[in-house]
């Protein structure tokens, strides 16, 4: 079998150019393949809700983006005082676009000393936690954000009207806490001009994610009849419902993706057609010398799965380590999604690049095994 | 008795006619001998060595070799059968142009159960009887048309068939190349006991043979020495 595997690979080597092209074609689908898995498998990490979720956010009701969210921030010590409330954090956001985008500035603004109890898991991987405490404008930006602005810890950024001081740059095993840059909530406050005491959301805690529900519907309860009631949703199903236009959009890209796997399809196909077309003696020639139907089917499906496989490794290797240099995020209603790629989704579709490759040469091997092989060597 | 064809018939639908190259043909090839079949065009000698090699069945007939009726057996068993009985030298050699000389001789051995050891050494030997072992590691395109044709011999050797068919293995040959395999197959048939049938329109190349077969519109018209039935 690895003999015949080899002999499959030499016989790629004949035609470079045909090769290389059909190789380019797959190569092409299967980035994009990658990305559109990666945009889709993004999306279910930042939407479908586990067992182990345990955060909820209250938003002001009917209201969809951080600038018109407006929650007075003393409603903290009364979330607090819920039955199966862990933490509160009032937070409040900035961003420079509310709509989709695929380059979101967000700020968050949290109270200093509550940012490492609400967030144990944030790392300062550059600068230092005396330097975010020491100054008023200070921003422990998400290692993303800081890679795609080219950001270091010391350095000043300007966006949307704020100025601030890098203390220190941050990793999170949360994608979204590594797309955006953590300051004071005073701080921003006052230089977003919404004045004290006014924050966007407060992102709640809770014992046990079999609360969630509960101390949604508690929380709802409690503000309803106040002057600026509340909507409060698991993390991700906030997400879900306020990036509407976003999730739209990336359902969308499935087409693409199953566009590009059917190019895929069609291009290995014509090639491996075109292929056992320009050697239908050859084939003759092997099935003379003893050759099973098998070997020969073994052959077609192998120079396809090649194909598919070499084109699959390029592309989807390409993709992975493009979107990984990029670290793109899209953004909306002042969340980020983070499009990371993952080494899985990368092997799964160089996976998927193999089958794809094989299943396009089954017709071609159908019709190399049925010709007539005393014809065949007359053609 | 080598070969045993008694009665042979080939007949295929061409549009709305009925064509039979071969009709009730009869012949007897004892083991070791290099027999020549001569013929115009059309006259069924193509045909024959192709019913003879098994890459065809008679249409009746029975078709015996080496003691087994090949025109009884289903297409698989067949197959099977000629991966380890014959060995089929081509006008056009048809060796594989990406494949070195050596490894266009391993060809018919990576349908076995051998090791690849044992394969190599296989094929470095059936090189070496054709003369070519200088030239193993050559492509196709780095050998003469003579040489090409000896690598094709090999080839066809290297499973150590009992039967050698060759249809005009002279034909795409100069004068000096086509004595050289003719003196090669000669000596497979007198040294090593194949038994060769040869296709060929050259009767210089049919004198080499032990005996010739004339064959017309699908039947045979003389023989040399020795008569068989018609």
């Amino acid at each position: 079998m690895i003999a015949l595997l080899s002999l499959a690979l030499k016989q790629l080597t004949r035609h470079r150019l045909r090769t290389s092209l059909t190789v380019l074609g797959v190569a092409s689908g299967m980035f994009l393949f990658t990305s559109v898995e990666t945009l889709q498998q993004s999306l279910g990490e930042a939407t479908e809700e586990t067992a182990s979720d345990t955060t909820l956010v209250v938003y002001r009701e009917n209201r969809f983006c951080p600038a018109t969210s407006q929650l007075p921030e003393h409603y903290v010590d009364e979330i607090r005082s819920i039955d199966g409330v862990r933490e509160v954090i009032p937070i409040k956001i900035i961003v420079n676009n509310c709509g989709a985008s695929l380059d979101v500035i967000t700020f968050r603004g949290v109270p200093e000393a509550l940012l490492q109890q609400f967030a144990p898991e944030i790392e300062i991987v550059e600068g230092s936690d005396a330097e975010w405490k020491k100054r008023d404008d200070a921003a422990l930006v998400g290692e993303q954000f800081a890679k795609r602005r080219g950001l270091k810890s010391g350095d000043k950024f300007d966006a949307v009207g704020i100025t601030v001081h890098v203390a220190g740059i941050i990793r999170s095993p949360f994608p979204q806490d590594n797309n955006v840059a953590y300051v004071k909530l005073d701080f921003l406050q006052q230089a977003s001009r919404t004045g004290l005491g006014i924050v966007t959301q407060f992102n709640v805690r809770v014992e046990n994610s079999s609360d969630l529900k509960r101390v949604a519907a508690a929380i709802d309860e409690r503000f309803k009849s106040d002057q600026q009631p509340t909507n409060t949703k698991p993390e991700k199903a906030f997400f879900a419902e306020t990036a509407g236009q976003l999730i739209e959009l990336i359902g969308f890209t499935r087409w693409l993706g199953l566009g590009a796997v059917l190019a895929v399809v069609g291009l290995v196909a014509n090639s491996i057609l075109l292929m056992v077309r320009g050697r239908v003696k050859e084939n003759a020639v092997l099935r003379t010398l003893g050759y099973p139907s098998r070997a020969i089917m073994f052959l077609v499906l192998s120079e396809g799965g090649m194909l598919g496989l070499i084109g699959g490794i390029l592309g989807a290797g390409l993709a992975w380590a493009f979107l990984r240099w990029q670290s793109f995020t899209m953004g909306s209603e002042g969340h980020t999604l983070a499009i990371l790629p993952e080494v899985s989704t990368a092997l799964f579709a160089t996976a998927a690049a193999l089958v794809l490759g094989i299943i396009a040469s089954v017709h071609p091997a159908l019709v190399a095994i049925r010709q007539p092989i005393v014809k065949s060597l007359r053609s | 008795m080598m070969i045993s064809c008694r009665e042979i018939t080939k007949s295929y639908s061409k549009g709305s006619h009925l064509v039979t190259p071969l009709e009730n043909l009869s012949l007897e090839v004892p083991r070791g001998e290099f027999l020549a079949l001569m013929g115009p065009s059309g006259s069924g000698k193509t045909t024959l060595l192709n019913l003879i090699s098994g890459i065809d069945t008679p249409t009746s007939g029975d078709l015996e070799i080496d003691g087994e009726n090949i025109a009884k057996f289903p297409r698989k068993q067949l197959t099977k059968w000629r991966a380890r009985k014959v060995g089929y030298i081509f006008q056009l050699y048809h060796l594989i142009p990406v494949l070195t000389a050596l490894e266009n001789v391993e060809l018919p051995l990576l349908i076995t159960s051998m090791s690849r050891k044992e394969r190599r050494r296989k094929a470095e030997a059936a090189l070496e009887v054709v003369g070519l072992s200088d030239r193993s590691h050559h492509t196709p395109s780095e050998l003469s048309g003579g040489q090409e044709q000896r690598v094709a011999i090999a080839r066809a050797l290297v499973a150590d068939p009992a039967l050698l068919v060759a249809d005009e293995p002279t034909g795409d040959l100069d004068r000096e190349s086509a004595t050289r395999i003719l003196e090669l197959l000669r000596s497979l048939a007198r040294d090593h006991e194949k038994t060769i049938v040869m296709v060929t329109h050259d009767a210089r190349a049919a004198a080499a043979a032990d005996r010739t077969l004339h064959l017309e519109k699908g039947k045979l018209l003389t023989e040399d020495p020795n008569l068989v039935s018609i």
